[in-house]
């Protein structure tokens, strides 16, 4: 079970400004909108937090266009709403300029790039389906669908209102080693995102087959067998050491989902 | 999303046809398979790529709940196609109409992301040597 409170903490604190803008070619007004600026949650998703934003700008575009889905760019490259906020930020982050200016549309909803989110309650059914994923890996299953309704919905109310408290009352039951009473999960649920590459997703088990823990290091090892000397990971903001227990590492660094979703860099000039 | 995209036979013998297409190119069409259009590519530029799994994976979609049962229930599937793709494959097969809806299930525990590829899902929930997901009209496990 997750130990080290101030980190947990200090995860789900994390913040980044962000500058709305409305692509200028559907302004109609005379005037063009100012940015709208918003502090938000890393681990929050983009359709939870920019209710306002669509508010703001629906006045100056087209009135055929006023119902129509908003969606977001970051320098011509449409913002996946399913991925949280701060693993968009990493993938990104190596040319973002804070605030982090985010193109706003209404219009040429990019089909082929980005899922379509009517409302909130999409949002809550992906949320809630990889939170039960994650479950499978760890616990067979087992503790989440011993939960009970109210359960679940407080995990979603505490991430969709930023509290802390709510959500880990209900969080810290998905992060203890379960009915099995192991010493530690069966699999590790985490999601590699390396560029333009698919995203990767294995079983991997935080412990070898002698029974030692294993460490970033080894997971590497695993995951990117020959490019692992090369390879950097980085997840909410921080390279977090090679040495540290990938189990440890999936109880605090999770996500709310509770997968690690860790940006993958390869370094292509070093050599091996 | 995606109606007028091809069947999946089809999308299967361009598959194939590409697999021997190693040109390197990077795989920004990737996403566009949430469309459903046929993808080929993979790292080819990457030291890792003989690592990447090229073969097909036999997927076995099984009807739940009220939904109607197809009647060749097993299918050889392009490790990168998407979620989404089989779901439009799977809606076109039963004959559904637009605005019917179709949802698939993993282990019958949960509805992976229509971004999710075949490949992901059979490294970690493939048993006996093939995916097993299950559909249903209306949210079962969700």
């Amino acid at each position: 079970m997750a130990n080290d409170r101030e980190v947990l903490r200090e995860i789900w604190e994390g913040k980044l400004p962000v500058s709305f803008q409305l692509n200028s070619e559907e302004v109609i007004d005379l005037q063009s909108p100012e940015p709208y600026y918003l502090m938000v949650p890393r681990l929050s998703y983009f359709p939870i937090v920019t209710d306002k934003v669509r508010k703001h700008f629906l006045r100056y575009i087209h009135q055929d266009k006023q119902d129509a889905e908003m969606w977001l760019d970051y320098n011509g490259l449409a913002l996946k709403w399913h991925y949280p906020i701060g693993l968009l930020y990493d993938l990104n982050k190596a040319d973002i300029e804070l605030p982090w200016a985010v193109t706003v549309h209404f219009d040429k909803f990019p089909e082929s790039e980005i899922l379509h989110c009517s409302n909130r309650e999409v949002v809550e059914m992906h949320f809630m389906s990889c939170l039960k994923e994650a479950d499978v890996l760890k616990h067979r299953s087992l503790v989440v669908s011993s939960m009970q309704r109210k359960d679940h919905n407080q995990l979603w109310l505490g991430l969709q209102n930023d509290k802390f408290d709510q959500f880990w009352a209900v969080n810290r039951k998905l992060m203890e080693m379960g009915p099995t009473s192991d010493e530690s999960f069966k699999y590790i649920p985490f999601r590699c995102y390396h560029g333009e590459r698919p995203v990767r997703q294995k079983l991997v088990k935080p412990v070898t087959e002698d029974g030692r823990r294993k460490t970033l290091q080894h997971f590497l090892e695993e995951v990117y067998p020959t490019e692992h000397e090369k390879v950097r990971v980085v997840i909410h903001g921080v390279e977090p050491p090679r040495e540290t227990p990938l189990q440890w590492m999936s109880e605090h660094l999770s996500y709310p989902d509770n997968f690690l979703h860790l940006c993958i860099f390869i370094d292509e000039t070093s050599a091996t | 999303m995606g109606d007028e995209q091809p069947t999946i036979q089809q999308q299967d013998s361009q598959e194939i046809s590409k697999e021997s297409d190693t040109t390197g190119e990077t795989d920004l069409n990737s996403e566009n398979s949430v469309d459903g259009p046929a993808v080929q590519k993979a790292s080819e530029n990457s030291v890792d790529s003989a690592a990447v799994q090229k073969t097909k994976i036999d997927v076995l979609l099984k009807a739940t709940g009220n939904a109607p049962i197809m009647k060749q229930k097993k299918w050889t599937i392009d490790p990168d196609k998407k979620i989404a793709g089989i779901i439009e494959f799977v809606k076109k097969y039963l004959k559904f109409e637009p605005q019917e809806s179709l949802f698939l299930y993993v282990n019958q525990a949960f509805a992976p992301a229509p971004d999710q590829t075949v490949r992901n899902l059979y490294n970690c929930y493939g048993t006996d040597g093939k995916l097993i997901l299950h559909y249903c009209k209306s949210q079962a496990w969700g």
